[in-house]
């Protein structure tokens, strides 16, 4: 009686000992070990990038940089004022100089901002889904709640709660809108 | 094996013996059982709880997705573990006072 192979029950799972899976009849000894490595590094990779850590790095980032785009945009609005007194004794290349440190300046405080709220954001509702088990819209209301409390903590209780209040409030409607079904 | 005589005289050196192949096919089967068993338990409570109305929102697995079906499986092995080991004191239980009873 030959021991039942994958394709005359094709439905089951093959399940096989690990030293023993049907690989192409040419493969030596040290390929195998080679995809054991491989397959070995992929794992990790895989729980790298599902990890809590990174998602709040690429969140801070990706905060960071929006940060500085819309602070970058903004400084389009900015004006020098003619009459003050750095306009009259600097040079013209001095004023240039100063005008983009200010810029600069304004965008790394503003981009610093953005990824301190969406690093926070990201990390309370991995924690918070990582702890649940669970993928569903409370994740995302509970940790705006969180965020916004955190963010607004020192301005008194009030202040913490309102902003968590509305953090929620708006991180419970993106969410939403990304999880609403296609329209196909 | 077809150039041995008979059916039944396999003792010769190297060859397989048939209660072993036995079995392992019964070991496979009880394998591939438990793994079926486990992967049907666990994707409906991590996974797709109201098969009817499921949408799957990305092929990768999400986060709570993953740690969900981490739990499910070490919950689903000591369970198994703590059952067989129930059941083989009930067993050795029943072989010991001559299956009085229950």
């Amino acid at each position: 009686m030959a021991l039942p192979m994958p394709t005359t029950m094709p439905l089951l799972a093959p399940i096989y000992l690990p030293g023993q899976e049907p690989l192409p009849p040419g493969t030596s000894d040290w390929e195998k070990q080679e995809m054991q490595t491989a397959l070995k590094y992929q794992k990790y990779l895989g729980m790298a990038m599902e990890s809590c850590p990174l998602k709040v790095t690429l969140s801070g980032g990706a905060g960071f940089a929006l940060g500085g785009f819309f602070s970058l945009m903004s400084a389009t609005f900015a004006y020098e004022d003619p009459l003050s007194r750095a306009s009259t004794q600097l040079s013209t290349r001095a004023q240039t100089m100063f005008v983009f440190k200010e810029m600069g300046r304004n965008m790394w405080s503003s981009g610093k901002g953005f990824a301190k709220v969406g690093a926070i954001y990201s990390g309370v509702e991995c924690c918070i889904e990582g702890y649940r088990a669970k993928n569903d819209i409370t994740n995302a209301v509970s940790a705006g709640f969180l965020s916004g409390a955190i963010l607004a903590r020192s301005s008194g209780l009030k202040a913490a709660i309102g902003g968590g209040v509305a953090f929620a409030a708006f991180s419970g409607a993106i969410d939403l809108y990304l999880r609403k079904e296609p329209s196909e | 094996m077809s150039f041995l005589f008979g059916g039944g005289n396999r003792s010769v050196e190297g060859s397989v013996d048939p209660a072993k192949i036995e079995m392992a096919v019964a070991e496979l089967d009880m394998i591939t059982d438990v793994f079926n068993r486990l992967v049907n338990s666990c994707h409906t409570k991590c996974i797709a709880s109201t098969p009817n109305n499921h949408r799957y929102v990305e092929g990768d697995l999400l986060k709570g997705e993953s740690v969900c079906i981490d739990r499910c499986t070490a919950k689903f092995f000591e369970v198994n573990k703590k059952v067989g080991e129930r059941m083989s004191a009930m067993g050795s239980a029943a072989q010991a006072s001559g299956s009085f009873g229950r």
